[in-house]
């Protein structure tokens, strides 16, 4: 499971597309989908393909101050790793 | 029970012009002549969007036997649904793939028999494996998600690995290992398809592997089949609680194998909408949630887990549609189950692909062996 490099650019993956409605978000894929909101929404957003890694996870820190920033960092790192493996997040 | 269904499977057609000998299309096909017209289709295909349908599913038969297919798509995308073509690739030109592109095609299935053409082209009884190959080229040129889907029976497991190996090398986003279902053609065919345990554990192992080898690269789905498993498949994650499945004819069943049922009516999306069909239809009210359960269902703790199993199956097995799926540990008439392998255990020479220098040759050395699908009048 390699973790994103700060200069990674993530963006949905093959196949992958935004669906639903504005209020129920869902990233649908080949075989089927995975409802996103709150904070896991706003990453996922985030991962045009244009922002680094690093944009990401600097934007996040910002708006949680409150939480421990290197937390933060190894949180998203964590999880777009996950949804690499699961070929929703290419980076 | 969902308030609507997720995905819609739409088999648009049972024409195909190959003969795969699982094939899971019943074995009273729908003829060409009775088919829904593209503006029949393209009706459904809105009123699912609206209903709430987030996936299509395009199937057959060989879906490109319809000359509209890139209208369909156009009408589908439009309608807002995620569109998925499960195609054995015969009849695709690159004009057509691009037509199919533009119209807003998100992904395409394509299914191997093997890796080897001459016992591919046996098992689908028809010369294949190279049109599919190329066909799988021309889409990692195109902006399309690719799954590459081998089906895996007593025939061809011996070479799972090499099979990997194949499907890897065609570099799609996901690969799909599908042990065979016996259903229709499938299960008329069951004697030389059902694989020996050693064929399963061994099968287990090189997936899981593959799985760590391509990590991050191609997402491999596969489970263990349910002759082999403890406990039934979730068949359709429930019946009538997430997929439709319309019929070439127009018929709205909850699952590809429901016809086999009898009693049961299947109403037609000619005389009513589709949400009708969802919400009113007895078909899907049939089996629907947990009153027609037996025991041990009704209190087993997996029952919302698991739905009871598969009714297509409990019906093909045991001649009752309400019975417990057989292929559950507890099910009364498990050794159904017990008895079909220990068959396919005992007669460790089917097993063995019979050798032989061309497809013609195979097929003339395994005429007994199985029957191989027809095409509908």
């Amino acid at each position: 499971m390699p973790l994103p490099l700060d200069t990674s650019q993530p963006k949905l993956a093959s196949g992958c597309r935004w669906g639903g409605t504005d209020d129920d978000r869902v990233v649908l894929y080949p075989e089927g989908m995975v409802k996103v909101a709150g904070t896991g929404r706003r990453i996922l957003e985030a991962c045009d393909g244009e922002r680094t890694f690093l944009d990401i996870v600097e934007e996040l820190q910002a708006n949680y101050s409150a939480s421990d920033p290197i937390k933060i960092r190894e949180d998203v790192a964590n999880f777009l790793a996950s949804l690499r493996d699961k070929r929703i997040i290419d980076y | 029970m969902s308030s609507h269904p997720l995905a819609l499977i739409a088999e648009i057609t049972h024409r195909c012009p190959l003969h795969c000998v699982y094939c899971s299309n019943p074995l009273q096909m729908t003829a060409a002549r009775a088919e829904l017209s593209t503006g029949d289709w393209q009706r459904v295909f809105c009123e699912a969007a609206q209903a709430g349908v987030l996936h299509l599913h395009l199937t057959g038969g060989e879906p490109l036997a319809r000359a509209d297919l890139a209208d369909l798509v156009r009408a589908a995308r439009q309608a807002g649904l995620y569109i998925n073509l499960i195609t054995s690739g015969l009849g695709l030109s690159e004009d057509r793939l691009s037509a199919l592109v533009d119209a807003g095609l998100d992904h395409i299935q394509i299914s191997f028999q093997e890796a080897r053409a001459e016992a591919a082209n046996w098992i689908a009884g028809a010369k294949a494996h190279a049109y599919k190959i190329a066909l799988a080229k021309s889409i990692r040129t195109r902006r399309l998600a690719f799954t590459a889907n081998l089906v895996v029976h007593r025939q061809n497991l011996d070479h799972i690995a090499e099979m990997i190996d194949f499907l890897a090398s065609l570099e799609p986003d996901r690969m799909e290992i599908a042990h065979t279902q016996y259903y229709g053609w499938a299960l008329e065919n069951r004697a030389a398809l059902m694989p020996t345990g050693a064929q399963i554990e061994k099968a287990v192992e090189v997936v899981a592997e593959a799985e760590k080898r391509f990590a991050g690269k191609i997402r491999i789905d596969s489970v263990v089949p349910d002759y082999f498993a403890r406990y039934p498949k979730a068949c359709m994650g429930g019946w009538g609680r997430k997929l439709m499945l319309i019929d070439p004819g127009g018929r709205a069943m909850p699952c590809h194998a429901a016809a086999v049922i009898p009693g049961l009516r299947f109403d037609n999306v000619q005389e009513h909408s589709l949400r009708w069909l969802w919400e009113e239809s007895s078909a899907f009210q049939r089996f629907r949630g947990e009153d027609w359960m037996p025991e041990p269902c009704r209190s087993c703790e997996r029952r919302a887990e698991d739905f009871g199993g598969c009714r297509c199956q409990a019906f093909l097995l045991t001649q009752d549609a309400s019975a417990t799926d057989p292929t559950c540990t507890k099910a009364p008439t498990h050794q159904l189950i017990d008895a079909a392998l220990l068959a396919a255990n005992s007669e460790p020479a089917r097993s063995k692909p019979v050798a032989a220098e061309s497809f013609s040759q195979l097929q003339e050395r395994t005429r007994t062996l199985w029957s191989y699908r027809v095409d509908p009048a």
